[in-house]
């Protein structure tokens, strides 16, 4: 009887074995996917080992779209036109794509994955976005809890960027944390200076990316990130400029002001910057001196909640107050709305300008979801 | 209980540094399944319903995006929300993105504080699942039903 039971027990394992024998087997050969072709905008061809997201095998050649999310499926920024070879829209892509986008065979680069030879249009510009190599120069406290991080770019040792465009910067394992993740950040300094970016960082609570920048990494350490992206810059017109941030969102703003003064462009700027207390206040000299430099410029931070003990006596309350008040006094069908910070912000000031008049295609923000 | 290969795969989602720093689970080294299971029971006893619990935590996070960062007062108690850029999945997979909205809830009277995430109620709503043990926003249903002052059900609403 005995002898019965262990049989049977080493026939079952025996069996187990084969088959998970012939699992490893079937799928080192049904899912490699070998060598495939991804053809760009019909005129440039590369070879890449099949089986990674279309997003990647970008990137390892040197392509790189943009992504703010570092390929999670949740930023839709690596959207791109796939004429053949990725199969049918993922569940994944139908919440982040329309059924134009769908109908015009737009795809999300980082859902698709590369199993056979692909044919794909992306717009020019994006092979200007390179990968670069840098050095932490400067790692400071801005306030409680946003740092200043200022890179000094090793290779390539320069860059050419639109002010208020953003990069992408890449983490490196850390405590616990074994994967590298890509977040995306405005950066703050003018686009003359072409050896340094400096960039504006909040730490967001059990963020991945934020941890890292602001508790491990360390001055003079190397670090990579990927870059120039986005739409949001100033764009050519007379009217007012209507600039609202709060936080982070400095970024941005701070860069294309820099490089308005050193134009010496007189246009009219009125720029708004939301905080709870004057311990959230940062780049408060930068910007007073910014308007010396600015003949039309005018700075004005507003406080939500600002502490006793911090004496103010500037303006008070939520953000959307004096904008509404400011909006109210000006030439609504010129002017330009120019926002960035929290989502809940935004999207409370994007509608307070369409009421006051400022159609959509006049306000410009970088949501980065 | 044992987890299928798929489900190995899939609590990968709920470790470190996959969708946020901390993950979902804690020092928890109990399936997710048993997780779940055990709040659920705990819920029962308490006679409250995930819904009740979700629908509440969310009360919050709409009364406190008001505030823009700012501490809003809500009578018994106070609630902060911070709402920074990006979205996060569910480690669940396949339901949807959800906004990084992180909010503070503060009871007055008992100088209890309570902190979540949008997820957080996403997870609670539609999978019953409060975090595990240790974790960084775990919701504990016996600390957080008498938190909230929630109202015991009548009826079950199975």
């Amino acid at each position: 009887m005995t002898m019965q039971i262990l049989n049977t027990v080493l026939v079952v394992t025996a069996m187990n074995a084969v088959l998970a024998l012939v699992l490893v087997i079937a799928e080192r050969f049904l899912a490699n996917y070998g060598t495939c072709r991804i053809v760009v905008n019909k005129e440039k061809d590369l070879d890449v080992r099949g089986g990674s997201t279309l997003l990647s095998s970008l990137g390892s050649q040197k392509i790189f779209l943009p992504s703010a999310c570092g390929g999670r499926g949740t930023c839709a920024y690596c959207k791109c036109k796939v004429l053949s070879g990725a199969g049918p829209v993922l569940p994944t892509e139908q919440a982040l794509l329309s059924s134009e986008e769908i109908d015009a065979q737009i795809r999300l680069a980082c859902q698709v994955k590369v199993k056979e030879d692909i044919d794909i249009e992306i717009p020019e510009a994006l092979f200007r976005i390179q990968e670069f190599q840098a050095k932490v120069a400067v790692l400071e406290d801005l306030t409680h809890d946003i740092k200043l991080l200022r890179l000094n770019l090793l290779l390539p040792d320069t860059i050419r960027f639109k002010s208020g465009q953003y990069i992408q910067l890449q983490t490196k394992p850390y405590n616990g944390v074994k994967e590298i993740a890509q977040r995306a950040y405005s950066i703050a300094s003018p686009n003359y200076e072409k050896q340094t970016i400096d960039l504006i960082i909040r730490l967001v609570p059990d963020g991945i990316c934020t941890t890292w920048v602001h508790q491990y990494l360390q001055l003079e350490e190397t670090i990579t990130f990927i870059g120039p992206m986005g739409d949001f810059y100033l764009r050519e017109g007379d009217g007012e400029v209507v600039m609202v941030a709060g936080g982070s969102g400095m970024a941005p703003m701070a860069s294309v002001l820099m490089e308005m003064a050193k134009n010496k462009n007189p246009r009219k700027v009125t720029y708004l910057f939301g905080a709870v207390s004057k311990k959230d206040l940062f780049y408060i000299d930068e910007m007073r001196n910014l308007e010396e430099q600015l003949e039309n410029f005018t700075f004005i931070p507003v406080l939500s909640q600002p502490d006793p003990k911090d004496q103010w006596k500037g303006e008070t309350g939520l953000i959307t107050v004096p904008l509404a008040e400011h909006l109210k006094k000006i030439d609504s069908s010129t002017s330009q709305g120019y926002l960035c910070g929290s989502p809940g912000m935004v999207n409370a000031c994007v509608k307070m300008m369409k009421e006051n008049g400022l159609t959509h295609d006049r306000i410009f923000y970088d949501p980065f979801a | 209980m044992k987890a299928t290969p798929s489900e190995r795969k899939q609590r990968i989602q709920f470790e470190p540094g996959h969708i946020s720093r901390d993950g979902f689970l804690g020092n928890d080294r109990r399936h997710i399944h048993d997780i779940v299971e055990a709040d659920r029971k705990a819920l029962e006893r308490l006679k409250i319903s995930k819904e009740q619990v979700a629908d509440c935590l969310q009360y919050f996070i709409d009364e406190g995006k008001q505030g823009m960062e700012s501490l809003v007062d809500l009578g018994k108690y106070t609630v902060m929300v911070k709402w920074d850029r990006g979205m996060l999945p569910c480690p669940f997979g396949q339901c949807g993105l959800h906004h990084k909205i992180m909010v503070t809830v503060t009871h007055k009277e008992k100088k209890k504080s309570i902190t979540y995430s949008q997820l957080n109620v996403h997870m609670i709503r539609k999978h019953g699942f409060f975090e595990g043990r240790g974790g960084h926003f775990r919701l504990d249903p016996d600390d957080i039903v008498p938190f909230l002052c929630l109202t015991p059900y009548v009826r079950s609403p199975e």
